[in-house]
């Protein structure tokens, strides 16, 4: 088990998506500035992403045959637009947010409470 | 281990440890501005990932799409509001305590998840290296068009994407009118009267 | 090897020796300003030298152990053992060497070659998938006495290499700490002002040094503890282990002047007089069951290891016959013959239930001693003693008595017993670590680290990780001895306990900080994964991979893991805690700071030595290769402790029969998928908790106060030590205290009862009663209930708050919440 002379497994890819995955949420848990949220978001996504691509490599599992190929990457692609799309939406909707109460504080938003 | 170093994983130990780096320091900062560069670092860095795993056609589109156009749109937004009390938003102390505690659990818990399957841990069997081979773009490219897999692997199972094609390309027209219609009305509200917005 | 023996025994009566010394001469010796602390620094030095002489001659005749190459795959079934009961009894007694002093007993073709020759010839042991194996070991008897009719009783003696390597431990560690103490205790040597004791006409106490009384409790305790672990009966463990009640008892009250301290010596003796009425108990259920008390053989007669798991039975637990019978058993598939042993795998038919009370009893006794749940509020309070006491007492030897009682007696533990243990030591765990990171006082969080500590040795024994438990025992002792030393040169230079006056001690104190550093990263178990680490980071990996592959085998207890690594990275966050508020930053109380000075040479010198074993304890040293079969030899803690242990538990404890629990081989932890995982997870949760340790105390980019303000009830709760000395109060002093003023008012108006009739009386009595029982009892348990019930509500009431962001934090919780309810229901069913 050393990792600079043992090669990588997709395991290690998914370690990576992990921690970018949990940096994520926990931005998401604790940015009150909604672009923060924002960026929280693409953590997430990103993380979420690193796993279909390893996932689609042959050479990163012991049985090539279980891979999932260029289908792995396709979704990922999927994700990539997606999340383009959410990103010009969301930024909208904050600026919209923005310009109506002058303030990017999420905290601020709370006619939610019950 | 014959003490050689194996040069794909220590590529792989450099940009993965460069994105997770990057990504705790998004979460760690309290300026906005220097969230935005951290993340640009760290995606950068996702993209010589994907390029390790073999999806070179993906980490293109990744360093195009989302470090050139994305990341440039949420940094427009952060230049749009990023006024004096803004850049720096405190968290409470408890918000951190809870929000790290409950991630730390949720990786503890993929952590698990990722090692605890022995056949994630490393390439085939004779295989020494997880050598990385781009599949084509034009495969990318066919696949998503409408022909089914020819690697004999996923025949019969599915016949491409044409469809998910179709739906992303109205959704991102969905959203381009969506969006476009979103800054419109702000700017008419404010424009031609304030006090009609109840 | 015969002077083994003799020279262990010399170990043990030389601290005996000091202290008749000082008893006799200290009063004069003081007045002739004749330092007595030579005296007992020598006799413990002496005691050292022979330790260490006699762990040479044991290495010498038995050869550096070997470490086998473990295949965890092909290992261990229980299948198997049922399969192979058939005896093998015959070959095994024909390994008997004729000595008739050293038996040494079967041997192992999986897990350790024995060395000696005589061993080569029988192969007996590789014929057989699942051959158990013994340790080799010296009993005999010093003195007995059996009078007709009763069971001879005995002083002897049991020397294994656990015995070895507990005395060298237990006597390096006394003997830095007798240096130590010659320095701490330099005040006592003159008249003593104490400031804590205002007498009543205001003054303070003046009374004379009692610099000799220290030494020479200090050497009576390291006699008893000795002969605790060279006792070869279960008399003798008894009788030596109240004597180290006692001693703690006068060691813990040595201000017995200060209330607070005379009241911590009573309540340590009085919690461990619970503890040991438990293990009376046991006692009396083994000796009546099998009419011996010692553990090996002595003289050809079996002792208790070898009447509970029999050679014949290829050392498999078994129960005799003709005890008494537990209800419901079936002995009709026996069809009535009279045999003992060939039936007697089947456990449930013969005093199983007898065993069980046997090992739940003599568990009590290690509860008391070893400050577990429920019985660890005395620990804390000790802390009330003189620093060195501390260091010796809650490190080194009168806790790691229970611990290491409970892995002495391991063979007699029957898989329920274990479980009880297992989550014993898993709620202490928990529970002393939540107090530890609220604690202020610098030597109470070290006693709840203690505490917390010694949860996690009974939790890896109790998950069958017999080395894991002791291994960390031998560890804990090192850094934690040198963390409370370290902590007592802080409170010599500060004068005071209270970390949040400290501060910044870092430049006043280097030797201090930097060693206790040492210190706190032993105990968080740092070490570069895979490569290197501190002396716990080894012990600590150990005890997560026993958790991972208990709970592996049985998923319906997987809390036990999470218990395990939840409190790993509670240890670093506490230390470090303690770390940083005491030596980092900026001086909170410049007054304190200004006074802050370095510990003499003679303080700060065994620091530097206990750091040094701090770190390096933990080592395995390879040592070449056993030229015959081919295994790695290996010196260090593991390798020694593994020739020790007991027969017929390489392969697991077995199967619950009560229970549903299973034992995996202890070995199985030691699989390289268990073994990286256990890596990643100790360092990983180590590193959390040293992490948000750093961001809170050493960076203060979150605010301390802040978040104990947001989380106040919880934060109370830990303060206030779970409520545990107010429910006792509730629980045993209240009805007690009103029981007594009854009786008491009973008493006064038993004149009345004359006078005034029944009735009335009567009536009295009712309402009285009713008064206390109703409003103060019954009215005061409910409002407390209420009150606490009602700070959590309202507590709960934050949760909805409609932010956003608190949205999506419930549903990361939700998630994981989910996925360990999944997993663990998954398992579950799979169990079944």
């Amino acid at each position: 088990m050393n990792l600079l002379t043992d090669p990588v497994g997709a395991s290690h890819f998914m370690a990576v998506g992990a921690v970018m995955f949990v940096c994520g949420v926990v931005c998401m848990a604790t940015k009150r500035n909604g672009l923060g949220i924002l960026m929280g978001i693409e953590l997430v996504i990103n993380g979420a992403n690193l796993n279909f691509v390893a996932f689609g490599s042959e050479f990163l599992r012991r049985n090539p045959d279980y891979a999932l190929g260029v289908d792995g990457q396709l979704i990922a692609l999927f994700v990539i637009v997606l999340a383009a799309a959410e990103a010009a939406v969301a930024l909208a909707i904050a600026l919209n947010y923005y310009n109506n109460r002058a303030t990017i504080d999420v905290d601020r938003a709370d006619e939610l409470k019950g | 281990m014959d003490g050689h170093i194996n040069w794909h994983s220590f590529y792989f130990l450099l940009f993965g440890l460069t994105a997770c780096v990057f990504s705790v320091a998004v979460v760690l900062t309290g300026s906005i501005v220097r969230m935005a560069f951290y993340l640009t670092l760290c995606l950068g860095a996702t993209a010589g990932l994907f390029f390790l795993a073999g999806a070179g056609f993906v980490g293109a589109m990744q360093l195009l799409i989302y470090v050139g156009g994305t990341l440039v749109l949420l940094i427009f937004g952060v230049m749009l509001t990023a006024q004096g009390p803004f850049v720096n938003m405190k968290t409470r102390a408890g918000e951190w305590v809870i929000g790290g505690a409950a991630g730390l659990m949720l990786l503890g818990l993929l952590l698990q998840a990722a090692f605890r399957v022995e056949e994630w841990r490393g390439p085939p069997e004779g295989v020494a290296t997880a050598t990385a081979e781009n599949a084509p773009p034009g495969e990318i490219g066919i696949r998503m068009l409408g022909k089914p897999g020819d690697n004999g692997k996923a025949v019969g199972k599915e016949s491409g994407y044409l469809l998910p094609f179709e739906i992303v390309s109205v959704h991102l027209l969905v959203v381009l009118i969506g969006s476009a219609y979103l800054a419109r009305t702000k700017r008419r509200r404010r424009a031609s009267d304030p006090a009609e917005s109840t | 090897m015969d002077y083994l023996p003799t020279i262990l025994g010399a170990a043990v009566l030389l601290p005996l020796i000091s202290f008749v010394v000082i008893v006799l001469f200290g009063a004069a010796m003081r007045k002739a300003h004749v330092p007595t602390h030579y005296i007992a620094t020598g006799a413990i030095l002496g005691s050292f030298v022979l330790s260490f002489t006699a762990m040479c001659i044991w290495l010498s005749t038995h050869g550096i152990p070997e470490v086998h190459e473990h295949d965890a795959h092909g290992h261990g079934g229980h299948e198997e053992h049922a399969a192979g009961s058939h005896s093998a009894g015959a070959d095994h007694l024909g390994e008997s060497l004729a000595e008739g002093k050293l038996v040494e007993k079967g041997q192992d073709s999986q897990f350790i070659a024995l060395t000696d020759d005589d061993h080569k010839e029988g192969g007996v042991g590789k014929d057989h998938a699942s051959a158990a194996h013994g340790p080799d070991y010296v009993a005999d008897d010093w003195y007995t006495i059996s009078p007709p009719g009763i069971p001879k009783m005995s002083i002897g003696y049991h020397i294994d290499t656990l015995t070895i390597v507990m005395f060298v431990m237990v006597t390096f560690i006394a003997s830095c700490i007798h240096f130590y103490a010659g320095g701490y205790m330099h005040e006592e040597l003159h008249d003593v002002t104490d400031h804590e004791v205002t007498l009543s006409d205001g003054k303070h106490l003046r009374r004379p040094g009692r610099f000799h009384r220290f030494f020479q409790y200090l050497s009576l305790f390291c006699f008893s503890m000795l002969g605790l672990v060279i006792a070869g009966n279960v008399l003798m463990v008894f009788v030596f282990w109240e004597l180290v009640g006692v001693c703690s008892y006068f060691l813990i009250g040595f201000y017995i002047e200060r209330k607070s301290a005379s009241t911590a010596a009573n309540k340590a003796f009085i919690m461990n007089r619970v503890g040991d009425f438990g293990m009376l108990i046991g006692l009396a259920a083994l000796w009546a069951s099998f009419g011996t008390f010692s553990f090996g053989d002595v003289d050809g007669q079996p002792g208790l290891f070898s009447l509970i798991r029999p050679a014949e039975n290829q050392h498999q637990m078994t129960t005799k016959d003709g005890l008494v019978q537990v209800g419901g058993a079936s002995t009709e598939g026996e069809s009535g013959d009279d045999t003992t042993d060939a039936n007697a795998s089947n456990p449930a038919s013969f005093s199983y239930g007898l065993l069980i009370v046997a090992g739940l009893g003599i568990f009590c006794g290690c509860v008391g001693k070893s400050a577990q749940f429920p019985l660890q509020t005395w620990l804390p309070d000790a802390m009330e003693g003189p620093t060195p006491v501390s260091a010796l007492v809650h490190s080194a030897t009168m806790v790691a008595a229970g611990v290491y009682l409970v892995g002495r007696f391991y063979p007699v533990f029957t898989p329920e017993v274990l479980l009880i243990i297992a989550y014993v030591g898993g709620i202490t765990l928990f529970m002393a670590a939540t107090i530890a990171i609220v604690a202020t006082d610098i030597k109470r969080v070290l006693a709840f680290s203690t505490v917390s500590q010694l949860g996690y040795m009974m939790l890896a024994l109790g998950m069958g990780g017999w080395i894991a438990g002791l291994f960390h025992l031998i560890t804990h002792a090192f850094f934690k001895s040198l963390l409370f030393m370290c902590s007592g040169s802080v409170i010599h230079a500060c004068h005071t306990n209270e970390m949040p006056q400290m501060g910044g001690l870092r430049k006043k104190m280097p030797w201090t900080a930097y060693t206790m550093l040492v210190g706190c990263l032993a105990i968080a178990g740092a070490g570069i994964p895979f490569l290197i680490g501190f002396s716990g980071y080894y012990s600590k990996d150990a005890i997560i991979a026993q958790a991972i592959s208990f709970t592996d085998a049985n998923p319906s207890h997987k809390i036990l893991f999470f218990v395990a690594a939840g409190g790993a990275a509670i240890t670093a966050f506490y230390m470090f805690r303690l770390w940083f508020l005491t030596f980092s930053g900026k001086p909170r109380d410049q007054h304190v700071y200004d006074h802050a000075h370095e510990s003499p040479k003679v303080m700060y010198v065994p620091l530097v030595v206990l750091a040094v074993l701090a770190v390096a304890v933990g080592w395995s040293i390879p040592w070449g290769t056993d030229a015959d079969s081919g295994n790695h030899k290996e010196l260090g803690v593991t390798a020694l402790l593994e020739t020790a242990r007991p027969a017929g538990t390489a392969d697991g404890a077995g199967t619950g029969v009560n229970f549903d629990v299973t034992y995996p081989a202890e070995a199985a932890s030691h699989a390289e998928e268990i073994h990286v995982m256990a890596t990643l997870v100790a360092f990983g949760t180590a590193m959390a908790g040293f992490l948000l340790a750093f961001v809170m105390y050493g960076l203060q980019r979150i605010s301390a106060e802040d978040a104990a303000k947001q989380f106040a009830p919880v934060y109370g709760f830990f303060r206030n030590k779970w409520y545990f000395d107010e429910l006792y109060h509730i629980l045993f002093f209240k009805p007690t205290h009103f029981v007594s003023k009854l009786v008491a008012k009973f008493d006064r108006r038993a004149i009345d009862w004359v006078v005034n009739g029944t009735a009335k009386v009567a009536r009295k009595v009712s309402d009285t009663g009713d008064a206390i029982i109703d409003k103060g009892l019954v009215d005061g348990l409910v409002n407390l209930t209420a009150g606490w019930i009602y700070s959590v509500a309202n507590w709960f009431r934050n949760v909805q708050t409609g932010k956003l962001r608190q949205y999506v934090l419930f549903i990361v919780l939700g998630t994981v919440v989910l996925f360990v309810l999944i997993e663990y229901s998954s398992f579950l069913n799979a169990g079944h």
